[in-house]
């Protein structure tokens, strides 16, 4: 399985940069992306790591808590991660 | 169009901002207190707000959210309009200016508490006669965030967005959003950003994250949309948000975060509203390289004027009590925004076809074919061309005017002398260097006008004038240059204590007569302060020689009438523009030069007697009893087979400011006129004693003559200076 580490700063320059190593990744089986310095993210990048989600084999995404709560505030946190509470950021609706 | 131009025009749209809530508060102080007025200081304030809050200015956004706040109860009334109001509303403004200039690297970030604490006081004390402002709920989230200092290194850098502020500022919403969902009714609203909401450095989690500010919570994220990886393109938006929001706020509250980004932003608004479509073909304009070849079978691709359409009809029928948005302001002239360098560069050209005119019209006079009609007709055509490009550059003085009442509310703090301000010919256009480099020669002088020249209310009434002085500040157009006027109607110069205390510094000699006119100019000689005690107004170790020099370097002369017991007016003769100046064209040996006509006293030519000589090579002159070093030009350019005696040439009488009189030694005078200035650092390099070059009728190159650089240098270097 091949691992893609995301820079701390994954802005739009960043997720343009990796879109082509990840395409490529993921043509060769599952990937894996290691988004532990991950200290900001854009909207560009987090739909890349969506779409590499439910891409061919799909991707496991080891995250940082910055991307983690980004991810939770946002309503992505079930389709990110493989260990997300079932009810997800809808359990905090009133 | 990159990051940078975007946020520059986000300044440049500030100032505007800033200028018109000034107009508009100004008016109000007058007792134009209508609704437009009103208005329009609103939508300043708003406007600015809109683009902090897209470029991440955190403390910006934070002061000027309070602000508008408080703007828009002013509007709805529930605020009185008092004069201790409009006083705290132009102290705001104040202190927002400093904010944009903080947010543009020009400074500290203000320290703005104790007036946000005084802004939200003055709601907070008006508030029950009427409903709770829709926005005060936010406003604990965005005083948390205003203390959130954006680092000044990151903040003009726009992809250095403060993420790690954010996540602080949505943790501490959450707890909020929690708080108003006690038993409290939600509603929906649905965000789907474009892809121009992420080009250019813009970011739209930032966006949401304000929607979080406001107290919503993200109910689901729709990524139906998101394609497989290799077909994704990073230019579009596949993401659409649904937040639920406290029914304490309002539609417009939701709508303002995404103004700044017009309709690139789908915005959907109550709960059976559906998620607005995306654009999932790229815009033209956008990537037509990236578009990937097999794009994904998008269920409709819905335009964007039709996405515009209907999203507000489904809001108005989901939240019928929501006030409109801010009205759309004023129709203006239609303009463009142009970068600065493609203008010089099209001036650049004219002067250039300026020249090559002169110069086929020179070589047809010389052929015998002067007189054609066709020649005339492309002459004025090139006078046209010339005339509208320089228009171009040409900027109402009103920029610089509208600063002044800023300039005078901190004097009348600092000094207790109110003055009212009377100004005219704010549409009169001159260059926009000539505007930019003239803010700080008229700041002094209006510092200096209301320090030294406005007396105290106290001795105001006792000489029976009104208490409150008055500044007049005028501009107009005169024969082809520029006439700016500060006058105030203070106590006029002192004379007496101006010429003593020039004899006591040595500036004059003791027993000298000099006319009123000449005393009055005193003032303007380097190290001349009358002031008994520096004052932290104008005595900032900046004299008044500082701005005859500032306005020198315009091409321009500051001349004084004073009165006494009545007054001092300042008037500052400007030229149109810097990129054309009047010469004295001179021949000296075998070159041609351009003295420029600014410096020019008087020229002459010398009685032998009149000559002095000094060592072995040096002379000076004596002009009507007072001595002037004589420096031949030859000298300085190293031209050869010049006129050397001073008696066998033209002397040209020269002013220079750090130096004094000099005279140039040339061998004759062959011309006066209008010279485009090419600048010799862009073209070659800087020299010393050479301030640029043009070219003349006959195609040759003229430098032009830096005249304080090359006096002072000559002059140090031979140890001669002006024996008064």
């Amino acid at each position: 399985m091949s691992t893609i580490s995301l820079p701390p700063r994954c802005d739009r320059a960043a997720a343009e940069a990796l879109l082509p190593e990840m395409i490529a990744a993921l043509g060769a089986g599952p990937l894996a992306i290691d988004a532990r310095a991950c200290s900001q993210i854009g909207q560009v990048m987090l739909q890349i790591l969506v779409s590499a989600r439910r891409t061919g084999e799909g991707a496991v995404i080891d995250a940082s808590p910055v991307l983690r709560d980004t991810a939770r505030r946002l309503g992505l946190e079930a389709e990110l991660f493989d260990d997300a509470p079932l009810v997800g950021s809808q359990g905090t609706r009133a | 169009m990159n990051a940078e131009e975007i946020q520059a025009i986000f300044f440049a749209e500030c100032e505007e901002s800033l200028a018109a809530a000034e107009q508009g508060l100004a008016a109000c102080k007058e007792g134009t207190q209508d609704d437009d007025t009103v208005n329009a200081v609103f939508r300043g304030v708003h406007s600015i707000k809109g683009g902090a809050g897209a470029f991440g200015y955190i403390a910006l956004q934070g002061y000027t959210h309070t602000f508008e706040t408080l703007l828009s109860d002013v509007r709805d009334g529930t605020v009185p309009i008092t004069e201790t109001l409009i006083d705290l509303l132009l102290r705001a403004l104040d202190t927002l200016s400093d904010h944009v200039a903080a947010a543009r690297g020009l400074g500290e970030t203000p320290d703005d508490a104790a007036l946000q604490a005084e802004m939200t006081a003055s709601m907070a004390a008006n508030a029950g006669a009427a409903p709770p402002p829709p926005a005060a709920a936010p406003q604990p989230a965005q005083a948390s965030a205003a203390p959130v200092v954006v680092d000044d290194d990151d903040a003009p850098e726009l992809s250095d967005f403060d993420f790690a502020a954010m996540l602080d500022d949505i943790t501490g919403a959450i707890g909020q959003g929690s708080a108003d969902a006690d038993g409290d009714k939600t509603w929906t609203v649905k965000v789907r950003p474009h892809a121009d909401a992420m080009r250019n450095g813009s970011e739209p989690l930032l966006m949401l994250r304000e929607i979080i500010d406001l107290g919503g919570t993200c109910a689901t994220c729709d990524v139906t949309l998101v394609p497989p990886l290799d077909t994704i393109d990073a230019g579009i938006g596949y993401l659409g948000w649904s937040f639920a929001l406290p029914a304490d706020v309002n539609e417009a509250a939701v709508r303002e975060i995404f103004d700044f980004l017009g309709d690139e932003c789908g915005l959907a608004f109550g709960d059976d509203a559906a998620m607005p479509p995306a654009r999932l073909a790229a815009a033209p304009a956008a990537a037509p390289v990236a578009t990937p070849p097999a794009a994904p079978a998008a269920p409709v691709a819905v335009a964007p004027a039709a996405t515009a359409e209907s999203t507000p009809a489904a809001a108005h029928a989901a939240v019928p009590a929501a006030p409109p948005p801010p009205p759309a302001p004023p129709a203006m002239g239609q303009s463009i925004r142009i970068e600065l360098g493609k203008l010089d560069k099209l001036i650049d050209a004219v002067g250039e076809l300026v020249i090559a005119q002169a110069m086929m019209a020179q070589r047809l006079t010389g052929d015998g074919l002067a007189v054609t009609e066709e020649l005339a007709l492309l002459e004025g055509l090139t006078r046209d061309i010339q005339e509208s490009a320089m228009a171009i550059r040409a900027q109402p003085i009103g920029s610089v005017f509208s600063r002044v009442p800023r300039i005078l509310r901190e004097l009348t703090t600092s000094t207790g002398k109110h003055v009212r301000l009377e100004v005219s010919g704010e549409s009169t256009e001159l260059d926009k260097t000539v505007i930019e480099r003239l803010g700080e020669p008229l700041t002094h002088l209006i510092r200096n006008a209301v320090d030294h020249g406005i007396e105290t209310p106290e001795a105001r009434i006792a000489a029976g004038k009104p208490a409150e002085g008055t500044l007049k500040l005028s501009a107009e157009h005169k024969s082809g240059r520029i006439l700016i006027r500060i006058g105030d109607d203070g106590r006029g110069i002192d004379r007496e204590r101006v010429l003593s205390k020039a004899i006591e510094k040595g500036l004059v000699a003791p027993d000298a007569t000099l006319s009123k006119e000449e005393i009055d100019l005193l003032i303007f000689a380097p190290g001349f302060s009358t002031a008994q005690t520096i004052t932290n107004v104008s005595g900032r170790g900046v004299g008044m020689d500082v701005v005859r020099q500032n306005v020198k370097d315009l091409g321009g002369r500051i001349t004084i009438e004073s009165e006494p017991g009545s007054g001092t007016t300042f008037t500052l003769t400007l030229p149109l523009t810097l990129a054309i100046s009047d010469g004295m064209v001179v021949n000296v040996g075998d070159q041609t030069l351009v003295v420029p006509l600014a410096n020019v006293v008087e020229s002459l030519r010398p009685d032998p007697r009149e000559v002095q000589g000094l060592g072995a090579h040096r002379s000076m002159i004596n002009v009507r009893g007072r001595f002037i070093p004589v420096l031949p030009l030859y000298e300085a350019v190293g031209a050869s087979g010049a006129v050397e005696r001073p008696e066998h040439g033209v002397l040209i009488v020269v002013e220079t400011e750090g130096a004094g009189r000099a005279a140039l030694l040339v061998d004759a005078i062959v011309d006066q006129r209008q010279v485009v200035i090419k600048s010799l650092d862009t073209h070659y390099r800087s020299v010393e004693g050479v301030a640029g070059a043009t070219i003349l009728g006959d195609g040759r190159v003229a430098l032009i003559v830096d005249v304080d650089g090359l006096v002072a240098h000559s002059l140090a270097d031979s140890g001669l200076f002006e024996a008064a």
